[in-house]
């Protein structure tokens, strides 16, 4: 009778305390076993091709002269966008420049390109899938709502665990948190597609295949744009938090500077990062606006 | 060419289910209150002959969208068959496709012009119009060449590299029907095509159509919730109400004989002229009508029984037509074809209406083009067969009668539909 009591008691002032999930041993137990069992494949079999497109990247961008740099990035930006982004851009970059954080800038910018690459590599078959079957995005979503809001610190660690420090668990944290806009755009923009220009594309005997690679893709490309431009200031966000293990560029800068309480140091490496930011917004916007499948919404 | 037997669509979850329901003799009405099915096309029959323009009207939610849907299978009728004909293949079933066969048939044997044009954004001019082409991985040149070829029959030449939003509705619709034309289908689908342009762009597209159409030797069949854009451009129309096919027949049956009151409303607003032919308006010659006056030699003259001091027709013995003579004359009038001077109609008009020639026109020339000889002529127009032999005459009140009274208004449908009941009960 007394248990009953107890049992009563305690239902009423402490009802969690009467049963307990052992998360935390459950997720450190999995993390474990995940590193201990797969350490030596993702080091030898992931790390390889990320560090390899970013070395790539690097070595791209920083084997171009800096004056040259410019002259390519105001063509870019003019036939992405327009003259005034492209002198924006210009005088932007000549800024970073003359801050002497050139080569940190061409280290971020390699970064996010990696990451970005990965994104859409990754990014536009799933959103594809997703964009086909109700049943397929059911289960991705959830994901997708875990990668973009569980706090990247959450899972630096187990990144550096699995890679170690440097920029490749970097890039994997950065390639998590800014997949899902890239995933998310994809699907909505081929979903918005009208369905009389689908109906239209049957009626002369397209196959699937040729329906999503005439139709959907190229009408779905401004929204997609809008993914990619969304993914680029996410890793741009990320980078600077992946200093904290190790990554190179604007990030350690600015992780660098407060570590020494040295303020000038971080600020400039913020200026940077936000130059950076707006030219690389304005550029992508552009190709957004200015491509030919802009022209649905006449 | 195509022929459907027993078409039947109906939307919902479990549509066949509603099938037994329909064969029960259920309206859709009562269908959709019973099991919250909608029934799309109920038992649609009917058949297009190569080279003609079928039109199925009717209002908005008749059906009529569903049932050409159904032809190429954009949507799947829950019933029924439906064949397609050629002289390559024989009869096919398209019912009874699989999805590589019905990309076939879309691709070679049918193509279809949509009501909102549906042509792609990002694409040029060009591009829309030999996407047709482009799918079947054509050679790409040539493929140019019949798009260049094709838009200059549809009156775009020289547009080909603009976008769509840079062209009007009525050039918008030439190229949809353009990417049509490209693939070289016999069969065209136009769901309606002209619904959405201006009522003056409409007419244009319709007489455009109907020259291509000749020109190319393509059986169409055309959607429109318009009576007389059904008139101008069909050979034969269905009309549908409610999902089910009312009636059958070419314009002018339509006209004449309205089957339904549902049919007899349309029919009423509609504009006869282009419709009506003489051989229905005719006051036939014969001796109810007709009253023989005199002979002289080898001409017999009658005159109109109500008109006894009127115009005197002289005929031969195998019943020519010889002689129109003026009251107060005894000489003929000057007898010369209609369509000649319908021709030059405004010209004569201007100068004045002549009474000193009979215009002659056969049994198939519309109301219209005989309004326009009247005016320029007081003279009754004859009507002949291809041998000369008399068939009757128009007089003004055969055209009065005709353009007001020859349709079937409500009375006569009424007294048609209340004949008809007790057989269709019967034949049920």
């Amino acid at each position: 009778m007394s248990e009953l009591l107890d049992f009563l008691r305690l239902l009423f002032t402490d009802p969690f305390g009467l049963f307990d999930i052992p998360m935390r041993e459950w997720v450190s137990d999995a993390v474990g076993w995940i590193v201990s069992n797969f350490r030596d494949f993702f080091r030898s079999h992931v790390s390889p091709p990320v560090r390899g497109v970013m070395e790539t990247f690097q070595w791209a961008l920083s084997s171009v002269p800096p004056l040259i740099f410019l002259a390519l990035l105001y063509i870019i930006a003019w036939r992405a966008a327009s003259w005034r982004v492209a002198v924006f851009a210009v005088i932007a970059f000549a800024l970073i420049g003359f801050m002497g954080v050139w080569d940190q800038m061409i280290v971020t910018l390699s970064l996010i390109a990696t990451g970005v690459f990965f994104c859409i590599l990754i990014g536009l078959p799933v959103g594809i899938l997703c964009s086909r079957s109700d049943w397929f995005y059911a289960v991705v979503r959830p994901i997708l709502d875990i990668m973009q809001t569980t706090p990247p610190f959450v899972y630096l660690i187990p990144a550096v665990m699995l890679f170690s420090i440097g920029n490749v668990p970097g890039l994997v944290a950065t390639i998590i948190f800014a997949m899902p806009p890239m995933i998310r755009m994809t699907n909505l923009g081929i979903r918005q597609v009208d369905n009389d220009y689908i109906e239209a594309a049957i009626a002369f005997g397209s196959t699937p295949l040729q329906i999503l690679t005439k139709v959907q893709i190229p009408l779905a490309l401004p929204t997609i744009m809008a993914g990619i431009n969304q993914t680029i200031m996410l890793s741009l966000s990320m980078v600077v938090i992946a200093a904290i293990i190790g990554a190179g560029g604007l990030g350690l800068e600015v992780y660098a500077g407060l570590e020494r309480l040295n303020i000038g140091q971080a600020f400039v490496g913020g200026i940077a990062i936000v130059l950076l930011a707006m030219v690389l917004d304005r550029i992508t916007q552009g190709l957004g606006e200015k491509g030919p499948a802009s022209r649905a919404k006449d | 060419m195509i022929r459907a037997e027993g078409v039947t669509k109906v939307f919902g979850k479990n549509a066949g289910s509603a099938i037994p329901l329909l064969e029960q003799g259920k309206t859709k009405d009562e269908i959709q209150a019973e099991t919250g099915h909608i029934v799309g096309v109920k038992d649609a029959n009917f058949e297009l002959e190569p080279g003609e323009v079928f039109c199925i009207m009717g209002l908005s939610g008749s059906g009529k969208s569903t049932l050409i849907r159904c032809v190429n299978r954009l949507i799947d009728p829950t019933a029924g068959r439906i064949f397609f004909k050629d002289r390559e293949n024989g009869e096919r079933e398209i019912t009874a496709m699989n999805d590589a066969e019905l990309r076939e048939l879309r691709k070679h044997d049918m193509s279809m012009v949509f009501q909102h044009f549906a042509l792609f954004p990002h694409r040029t001019v060009l591009a829309n119009t030999i996407y047709g082409l482009e799918i079947q991985h054509r050679n790409a040149e040539e493929s140019q060449q019949v798009g260049r070829k094709v838009l200059d029959m549809v009156g775009l030449g020289g547009w080909e590299d603009a976008y769509p939003h840079e062209l009007s509705g009525g050039m918008q619709q030439r190229v949809g029907l353009a990417r049509a034309l490209a693939t070289e289908a016999k069969v065209l689908l136009m769901d309606e095509p002209f619904s959405a342009l201006d009522p003056l762009i409409k007419v244009n597209m319709q007489r455009e159509l109907t020259r291509i159409q000749k020109e190319l030797d393509r059986t169409i069949l055309f959607i429109t919730h318009d009576l007389d854009e059904a008139m101008r451009i069909g050979n034969h129309i269905a009309i549908m109400d409610a999902g089910e096919v009312v009636q059958i027949g070419n314009p002018e049956d339509i006209l004449v004989n309205p089957k339904t009151e549902y049919v007899a409303n349309f029919v009423e607003h509609a504009d006869p002229t282009g419709v009506l032919t003489a051989g229905t308006i005719v006051l036939p010659f014969d001796d109810t009508q007709f009253e023989r006056v005199a002979e002289n030699g080898e001409l017999v003259y009658y005159v109109r029984r109500s008109h006894p001091e009127g115009f005197r027709f002289g005929i031969d013995r195998k019943r020519r037509l010889q002689a129109v003579v003026r009251p107060g004359h005894h000489e003929s009038v000057e007898i010369a074809p209609l369509v000649q001077i319908a021709e030059h109609a405004a010209e004569i008009a201007r100068t004045g209406r002549r009474d000193d020639i009979a215009l002659r026109c056969d049994a198939q020339t519309v109301l219209r083009t005989v309004l326009k000889g009247r005016s320029c002529s007081t003279v009754p127009t004859v009507v002949t067969d291809a041998d000369g032999r008399l068939r009757g005459i128009i007089d003004e009140p055969e055209l009065i009668h005709g353009i007001l009274e020859k349709r079937g208004h409500r009375e006569h449908a009424e007294a048609t539909a209340a004949d008809e009941k007790p057989s269709a009960g019967g034949a049920g």
